[in-house]
C-alpha cells in the first residue's frame, strides 16, 4: 500500500515525538500565525481525483531547521457525502499524519504543529506529496463513500492567506451550526456501545445537546460513525415520541435502552439526575453530585485532586456513580454537556449548581448565566457544607428558595447507640417450645457486625 | 459493651431464664469482632478454602493443559525412593510423572508464597509494635479509594487499620499449611488438582504481597501511588567511595530504614553512603532518595568483591548464602538481621550497641546476628564509620597483568562453560585473555548472571568471575543510571482515565516486567523490551529486580528508560511500582478496572472478577529472568486471574507450561452474556504460561497475548497491528495465524488491508460476532437470558 513512500507508514509510529534537534523542518506551530487543515465537500466536477498540489516551496526547497506556514486543504466528492462529515474527516488528518514515520502532527484546525525528522528527510522524504498520498489512500480505504479526492498543501506565506480566511470562516460556520442545533430539531439520536464492553448495562445516548459522557463523541461524530460503519459500536436511535419534554424522555430512547441493557434500564430522562437519569459508564469526564443539605448540585471533573465540598474526592464519588447504573443524584457528565442549554435542565440547570472547582468555573465562564456566576462557590470560597450553606444564603443563590419548603422534613437517618449485639439476639425464635441449653458452647472464628440501618416494619405473613 | 477493639471475647452464662427458654452453662467464644461499615454485597467466596475455586481453575486448565517438562525424572522425597518415573512408570506411592511435576510446582509455589507471607507477617508485626493496631492504612491518599483490591477480592474484607491485616494473615497462614500438606506422600494424586492448588498458592501469595506493601507504604510514608516518585541513582559508579559505605541486601526493609533514620538523627546523612542490592534497595529508595541502588540480585558478588562496602547488612530472601565468606575476604563486618537467615552467627540482639561495634571492628566477631532493626541501625553506622578509614578498600579485583597471568593457567577443560547456566564462551575468552586480549572476557560481563558456578567448577581454581568483572572495569566505571523510585499502587483516577482508551484500543495492553535477574542474555534485554512497548504506547509496569534491570540502559543522549518515559499508568508510561511485594499493585490495577468500570463487586467475588479480567483486560506478565520460588508463586497468582505470563528460557525449569491449542476450535468458545449463545472467539489469549527462547520471540508473544475476546474492532485492529508488525520486524514474515484473530472485517488494521484480506481468503475465514464474553454460565443467567 505504501511501497512508493520512502518511510514506513503504520499505527506503530503514532506515539513518535520529534524533538527540536532531530527535526528537519517545522510546519505551522506556535510561531507561525497562518496554518490550518480543512476538509471541504465539493461537487464531483470540482475535484480531480488523485491530484496533489504543493503551492509554495516543497520540502526539498526548504531551508533546514526553518519554520514555514502550512495549510492542508482536502477536497472530496461523493454522492453520499454531506457537509456535516467534513469535521469528522478533518480530525483523521491528525491520526493518519502520525502514521508516517518521522512526521509528527500535533493539535488540530488552526493550531496545527507539524515536524519532519532529519532521518525521514535523509531517507528521501523530500516532498509533501508523500503526505498527500498517505492521506488519500488511508482516507479512501477507511471511508469508501469518498469517491474522489484532491489535496493541496500551502507553504507560501502570501498564497496561504486567502485560503486561511476561508478555513477560519468554515470552522466558525460549522461551530455555530453545531452549537445551534437542538434536540428537538433532529429525528435521530445516536447510541454508543463502546463502553458496554466494560460496563455492560451502560447505554450512552448522544444528542445534539447532550455530548457522550466521555466528551469524545458529538452528535455529528455519531452520525458520521454510524453512516461509515453501520455494524459498528455507534448506532442510530430513532427518537420516537417525546414523552416528557422537560425531562427529555423519548419513546425511542427508552426502547433502545431496554433492548441494549437487556431490560436493566427501561426509561431514560436525558436532562435530569433523578429518577431515571442517563446511565454513567466509567469514563465520564466529570460528575454532577447532589448535596442534599443545600438541595443543589456540585460538579467536579476527573482531574480534580482534592476533596470536594461534601468531603469526598472525585474517586470516591466516581465509585458511587459508575458501572452503567442509574444512580439518583450521582451523575456522570462530559464537559461539553455543561456548555449545553439542556445541562440538567429539568433539575434547574446552572440555577441548581452550587459548587465547582475554580478552574472549571473559569473554563465555563461564558456559559454560566452572569447573574449566577458569583453565587456558585468554589474550593477557594468554602471548604465544608456549613460554609457552603452560609455562602449560598449570603449571596441569595436560587436554591435557597427551596430550603424553607422542606425544612420540616425529618432526617431519615436514625442514630444508633448501645450494643448491636446481645444475648437476646440469639436466633432462638421458635416460640411455643421450651429450649434449654445445657453446657452449650458456641464458637465463631469471626463475627461480623453490621450497623443496622433504618429497618422497615416487617410485613405480616 | 466494649467489644469492638478486642481481639477475642468469651461470654459465659451460668443460667438464663427467658420467655423463649432456659439457658444453662452457655459459653460463647468469639475469635474476633470487626465493626463493619462496608455495604458492598458479599460474593460467594470470601476467604476461599483450597477447593473453593476449583471449578474456575478447571475451566482455565481445560483450555491450557499443562505441558510437562520434567527437569528431573526421579522422585526422591520419601524413603521409598528414588523412584524412576520415566515412561509411564508410577512411583512406589503410586504417583505418576504428571502429578509429580505438578507436586513440585506446588512445593515451589508454597515456598514462594510462604516467603512473601512470612515477610508480610514480619512487617505487620513490626509495624504494629511501633505504630499500634489502629494505625490507618493509606496506600494512596485521596487518589485511591479501592485501597486493597486483592484483599477485598479474595478475603472479602476491607482493611482500614494495621490490625485488620492480621486477620488476613491468619487466613493466609492457614491456607498455606493446608497447601503444603497436600504435597505429602500419599495425598493428592491428580495432576490437575495439584495445578488447581498451585493457583490457590499463587492467589494467596498475591494477597500476602499486597498486605506487605500496603503496610509498609502506610507506616513508612513511601510514595503513595505517585506517578512522579523521584528519580534515584543506580549503578556501581554512583557510590562515593570516599565515604564509609554500608551495603544492605534482601527484601525486608526495616533494618535499612533504621540505618537511614539513625543517620538522619545524628546528622550523618551526608557522611555515610547507604547502598543496596535487590528489593531492600528499591524499598529503601522509596523511603529516602539518598539511598543508592547498586543493581539486581546478580550484582552481589561483583559489588562485594569490588571492596567498596565497609559493612554488609543482610535481611531475607535471595541473598547469596556465601556472602559471609565473601565479606570476610574484603574484611567487611557482616550483620544478619532476620530470624530466617541466621547463618550460624552469634545472637547479639541483647548486647549493647557499642559492645557489638567493638567486637566487629576488632574482628573478634566477623559477623553478628541482631534481631532488632533499631540496634542494627546504630551498629551498622558506627561500625562503618569505625572500619572505613582503617579498612583499606581491600578488593579482590585483578589488574590486567594479573588477569593474563591467571588466564594462562587455564587448561581448556571447559568445565566452566559446562557449568555456566548461560553457556558463556568462557574457555575461548580465557584463551584470548592468556594471549593478552581481555576484551572478549570483559564482554561477558553483560550476560553474566553472577552465579560464579564457573569458579566452583574450575579445577585450576581460577577466579573466573573476578576475571570477568575485572576485565569489565571500564563498564562498571560507567555504571550510572537513574531509576524512578517505586510508586506503589495505581490511582483509581488513572484507571478511570485509561479504562476508556483500553476499551477503545488506543492502549494495546499492559505489560508487566517482574521477577528476578536470571536472564539468558543480560538485563539489557529487559530495558530494550520496556522501551519497545512503551514506544508502542503500551502501559509498561516494572517491579523488583526487573525494575532495576530496566534502568540499566542509556540511549544515545545518555537517558535511561525512566527518564525517557513518564511514570504514569498511561499509554507510553514506564511504571515502577516498587519491590517484589509491590507487584501485587499490577494485578490490583487489573482488578480495579473491573471494579471501577463495570462496578463489579470485588468482595469475595473471585471467580467473576477473574473471568472479567481474563476476557477483557489485555495484560501480560513477563518474568524474563524468573529464578526463585517466589517468581513461581507470582506467576501462579497471575494465572488464576487469567493473566498470561511469559518467561525466559530458564523458566522451563519450572517444569511445565500452560499452553493453549489454537488448532482446536472447540477450545475457544465463550458464552455470550447477551444471548446466552456459545460463540467462537479465536485463541485469545493463546497461552497462559509460555517460555520464550529469545527476546524476539518473547516480544511477538507478548503482543499476541494482549488480545482478548472482548476487544472492540478498533482495539483488535491496533493489537493486531503490533503483533503483525513485530512479527515482520523480528522474524521477517507475516504470522501464519493472523486470520485467527480477525472476527469481522473492521478488525483488520487499515494499513494491512490488502495483505490480510488475501490471507483471509486463502484460509477460508468466516466472519463471527464480538460477544459479551464469559466462561461462566451463571454470568449469563444473571442477565436474565437463558
Amino acid at each position: 500500500m505504501f511501497d512508493d513512500i520512502p518511510v514506513e507508514v503504520g499505527l506503530i509510529h503514532v506515539g513518535e515525538r520529534i524533538r527540536k534537534n532531530d527535526m528537519y523542518v517545522e510546519f505551522g506551530g506556535p510561531d507561525i500565525k497562518e496554518k490550518f487543515e480543512l476538509v471541504r465537500v465539493r461537487k464531483s466536477d470540482q475535484v480531480t481525483d488523485g491530484k496533489i498540489t504543493v503551492i509554495g516551496p516543497d520540502i526539498s526547497a526548504m531551508d533546514p531547521q526553518k519554520k514555514y506556514p502550512f495549510g492542508i486543504l482536502i477536497e472530496i466528492a461523493g454522492s453520499q457525502l454531506e457537509e456535516d462529515i467534513e469535521g469528522v474527516i478533518e480530525r483523521r488528518i491528525h491520526e493518519y499524519c502520525n502514521y508516517i514515520e518521522g512526521f509528527m502532527h500535533l493539535n488540530q484546525r488552526y493550531d496545527i504543529w507539524v515536524r519532519l525528522s532529519k532521518k525521514a528527510f535523509n531517507k528521501g522524504f523530500t516532498s509533501l506529496s508523500y503526505v498527500g498520498k498517505v492521506l488519500e489512500r488511508l482516507l479512501k480505504s477507511e471511508l469508501p463513500i469518498i469517491e474522489s479526492m484532491q489535496i493541496t498543501f500551502y507553504t507560501d506565506a502570501k498564497e496561504i492567506s486567502l485560503v486561511y480566511e476561508e478555513a477560519k470562516k468554515a470552522y466558525e460556520t460549522r461551530d455555530a451550526r453545531a452549537r445551534g442545533l437542538t434536540d428537538e430539531e433532529v429525528e435521530v439520536f445516536y447510541g454508543c456501545a463502546l463502553c458496554q464492553s466494560f460496563a455492560p448495562s451502560h447505554v450512552c445516548v448522544i444528542t445534539p445537546q447532550r455530548y457522550a459522557n466521555c466528551g469524545a463523541i458529538s452528535w455529528f461524530d455519531g452520525r458520521a460513525a454510524a453512516r461509515i460503519d453501520p455494524k459498528g459500536p455507534i448506532f442510530s436511535i430513532e427518537k420516537g415520541v417525546c414523552l416528557d419534554k422537560e425531562m427529555g424522555e423519548y419513546s425511542g430512547v427508552n426502547e433502545s435502552a431496554k433492548k441494549r441493557s437487556l431490560g436493566e434500564v427501561n426509561r431514560v430522562y436525558l436532562y435530569s439526575a433523578f429518577k431515571y437519569p442517563h446511565t454513567s459508564c466509567g469514563c465520564f469526564e466529570g460528575i454532577a453530585f447532589y448535596i442534599p443539605e443545600v438541595e443543589g448540585f456540585g460538579t467536579v471533573m476527573r482531574g480534580y485532586r482534592d476533596v470536594t465540598v461534601n468531603g469526598l474526592p472525585f474517586s470516591t464519588m466516581a465509585d458511587s456513580t459508575a458501572g452503567g447504573r442509574q444512580v439518583d443524584g450521582f451523575h456522570g457528565i462530559s464537559l461539553e454537556y455543561m456548555r449545553s442549554p439542556k445541562f440538567l435542565a429539568s433539575d434547574g440547570g446552572f440555577a441548581r449548581i452550587v459548587w465547582m472547582p475554580s478552574d472549571l468555573k473559569e473554563q465555563l465562564r461564558s456559559f454560566i448565566p452572569p447573574d449566577l456566576f458569583d453565587k456558585i462557590a468554589t474550593e477557594k470560597d468554602v471548604k465544608t457544607i456549613e460554609e457552603l450553606k452560609k455562602f449560598l444564603a449570603d449571596r441569595e443563590h436560587p436554591v435557597c428558595d427551596r430550603w424553607e419548603e422542606t425544612a420540616l422534613t425529618p432526617s431519615e437517618e436514625i442514630a444508633l447507640h448501645g450494643p448491636v449485639y446481645s444475648v437476646g439476639d440469639l436466633p432462638i425464635t421458635s416460640a411455643g417450645f421450651k429450649i434449654i441449653f445445657k453446657n452449650a458452647r458456641i464458637y465463631a472464628d469471626r463475627v461480623t457486625i453490621q450497623p443496622v440501618k433504618s429497618k422497615k416494619p416487617e410485613k405480616e405473613k | 459493651m466494649e467489644i469492638l477493639s478486642r481481639k477475642s471475647i468469651n461470654i459465659k452464662i451460668k443460667e438464663l431464664k427467658s420467655d423463649i427458654g432456659n439457658i444453662k452453662d452457655l459459653e460463647l467464644s468469639i475469635g474476633k469482632f470487626s465493626e463493619e461499615k462496608w455495604t458492598e454485597a458479599e460474593g460467594p467466596t470470601p476467604f476461599p478454602s483450597i477447593t473453593a475455586l476449583r471449578e474456575w481453575d478447571k475451566k482455565l486448565l481445560d483450555r491450557y493443559k499443562p505441558f510437562y517438562l520434567p527437569f528431573c525424572d526421579l522422585c526422591c522425597l520419601c524413603t521409598y525412593g528414588k523412584c524412576d518415573l520415566t515412561g509411564n512408570k508410577r512411583g512406589a506411592c503410586g504417583i505418576h510423572m504428571s502429578a509429580q511435576q505438578s507436586r513440585t510446582v506446588l512445593l515451589a509455589s508454597c515456598i514462594g508464597a510462604a516467603t512473601h507471607i512470612s515477610h508480610a507477617r514480619e512487617l505487620v508485626t513490626y509495624a504494629i509494635k511501633k505504630f499500634g493496631t489502629d494505625y490507618p492504612l493509606d496506600p494512596g491518599g485521596l487518589a485511591v479509594e479501592v485501597e486493597a483490591p486483592i484483599i477485598r477480592l479474595v478475603c472479602g474484607v476491607k482493611p482500614e487499620k494495621l490490625g485488620d491485616l492480621e486477620t488476613v494473615l491468619d487466613y493466609l497462614e492457614n491456607q498455606l499449611t493446608q497447601l503444603l500438606s497436600v504435597t505429602h506422600t500419599g495425598q493428592e494424586g491428580n495432576n490437575l488438582d495439584f495445578e488447581s492448588k498451585v493457583f490457590h498458592a499463587g492467589m494467596i501469595d498475591q494477597v500476602g504481597m499486597e498486605v506487605a506493601d500496603i503496610a509498609q507504604i502506610s507506616v513508612f510514608g513511601f510514595p503513595k501511588a505517585d506517578p512522579d516518585a523521584p528519580l534515584v541513582d543506580l549503578g556501581m559508579s554512583v557510590v562515593d567511595t570516599k565515604k564509609p559505605v554500608i551495603l544492605v541486601i534482601g527484601h525486608n526493609v526495616p533494618p535499612a530504614i533504621q540505618i537511614i533514620d539513625y543517620l538522619k538523627d545524628k546528622r550523618l546523612s551526608e557522611e555515610v553512603e547507604v547502598t543496596g542490592i535487590c528489593c531492600t534497595a528499591i524499598d529503601a529508595t522509596r523511603y529516602s532518595s539518598k539511598v543508592k541502588i547498586i543493581g539486581p540480585m546478580s550484582w552481589q558478588l561483583r559489588y562485594i568483591r569490588s571492596g567498596i562496602p565497609d559493612v554488609i547488612v543482610v535481611d531475607e530472601q535471595c541473598i547469596r548464602t556465601d556472602n559471609l565468606i565473601e565479606a570476610e575476604k574484603i574484611r567487611a563486618p557482616f550483620i544478619a538481621t532476620s530470624e530466617k537467615n541466621c547463618l550460624g552467627l552469634p545472637d547479639r540482639t541483647r548486647d549493647s550497641a557499642d559492645d557489638i561495634v567493638a567486637d566487629l571492628v576488632s574482628r573478634k566477631n566477623l559477623g553478628v546476628l541482631i534481631l532488632d532493626p533499631e540496634k542494627v541501625g546504630e551498629v551498622a553506622v558506627k561500625t562503618a564509620r569505625a572500619v572505613a578509614p582503617k579498612r583499606k578498600k581491600s578488593r579482590t579485583s585483578l589488574s590486567t597483568e594479573e588477569i593474563i597471568e591467571q588466564a594462562k593457567t587455564c587448561n581448556q577443560c571447559k568445565m566452566c562453560r559446562r557449568s555456566c547456566p548461560n553457556d558463556l564462551h568462557i574457555p575461548d575468552s580465557m584463551k584470548a585473555a592468556g594471549k593478552g586480549n581481555i576484551g572478549m572476557i570483559g564482554d561477558m560481563y553483560e550476560e553474566c548472571i553472577g552465579c560464579a558456578r564457573c569458579e566452583q567448577a574450575c579445577p585450576e581454581t581460577i577466579p573466573i568471575h573476578n576475571i570477568i568483572v575485572s576485565a569489565a572495569t571500564q563498564r562498571t566505571k560507567n555504571e550510572s543510571f537513574r531509576i524512578r523510585a517505586g510508586r506503589g499502587a495505581i490511582q483509581d483516577i488513572e484507571i478511570r482515565k485509561v479504562g476508556g482508551p483500553i476499551v477503545l484500543g488506543e492502549i494495546p495492553g499492559i505489560v508487566a516486567f517482574v521477577g528476578c535477574s536470571n536472564y539468558p542474555k543480560g538485563g539489557k534485554e529487559v530495558a530494550e523490551m520496556c522501551i519497545e512497548f512503551a514506544r508502542r504506547r503500551y502501559i509498561v509496569c516494572t517491579s523488583g529486580c526487573a525494575a532495576m534491570s530496566a534502568a540499566m540502559y542509556k540511549n544515545e543522549d545518555g537517558k535511561t528508560p525512566y527518564e525517557l518515559f513518564p511514570g504514569t499508568f498511561d499509554a507510553g508510561g514506564i511504571v515502577n511500582v516498587g519491590s517484589c511485594v509491590a507487584n501485587s499493585h499490577i494485578a490490583g490495577a487489573a482488578v480495579k478496572i473491573a471494579s471501577i468500570f463495570a462496578r463489579r463487586t470485588l468482595r469475595g467475588n473471585y471467580e467473576e472478577i477473574a473471568d472479567y479480567v481474563y476476557n477483557r483486560v489485555g495484560a501480560v506478565g513477563v518474568a524474563w529472568g524468573a529464578m526463585s520460588q517466589k517468581a513461581a508463586a507470582i506467576a501462579s497468582g497471575f494465572w488464576r486471574l487469567g493473566i498470561p505470563v511469559v518467561v525466559g528460557p530458564h523458566g522451563t525449569k519450572y517444569r511445565r507450561m500452560l499452553l493453549g491449542r489454537a488448532d482446536r476450535e472447540q477450545d475457544w468458545y465463550v458464552h455470550d452474556r447477551r444471548s446466552g449463545e456459545k460463540v467462537y472467539v479465536g485463541p485469545v489469549p493463546e497461552h497462559l504460561f509460555f517460555a520464550a527462547e529469545t527476546k524476539e520471540e518473547a516480544m511477538v508473544m507478548i503482543a499476541k497475548l494482549c488480545m482478548r475476546p472482548n476487544d472492540t474492532s478498533k482495539g483488535r485492529a491496533i493489537k493486531l497491528t503490533h503483533y503483525i508488525d513485530l512479527h515482520r520486524r523480528l522474524f521477517g514474515t507475516t504470522p501464519d495465524d493472523a486470520h485467527l484473530f480477525v472476527r469481522t472485517l473492521t478488525d483488520i488494521p487499515i494499513t494491512m488491508k490488502e495483505d490480510l484480506t488475501k490471507i483471509l481468503r486463502e484460509k477460508g475465514w468466516k466472519e463471527t460476532i464480538i460477544p459479551d464474553p464469559t466462561l461462566l454460565v451463571n454470568q449469563v443467567e444473571k442477565r436474565g437470558v437463558r
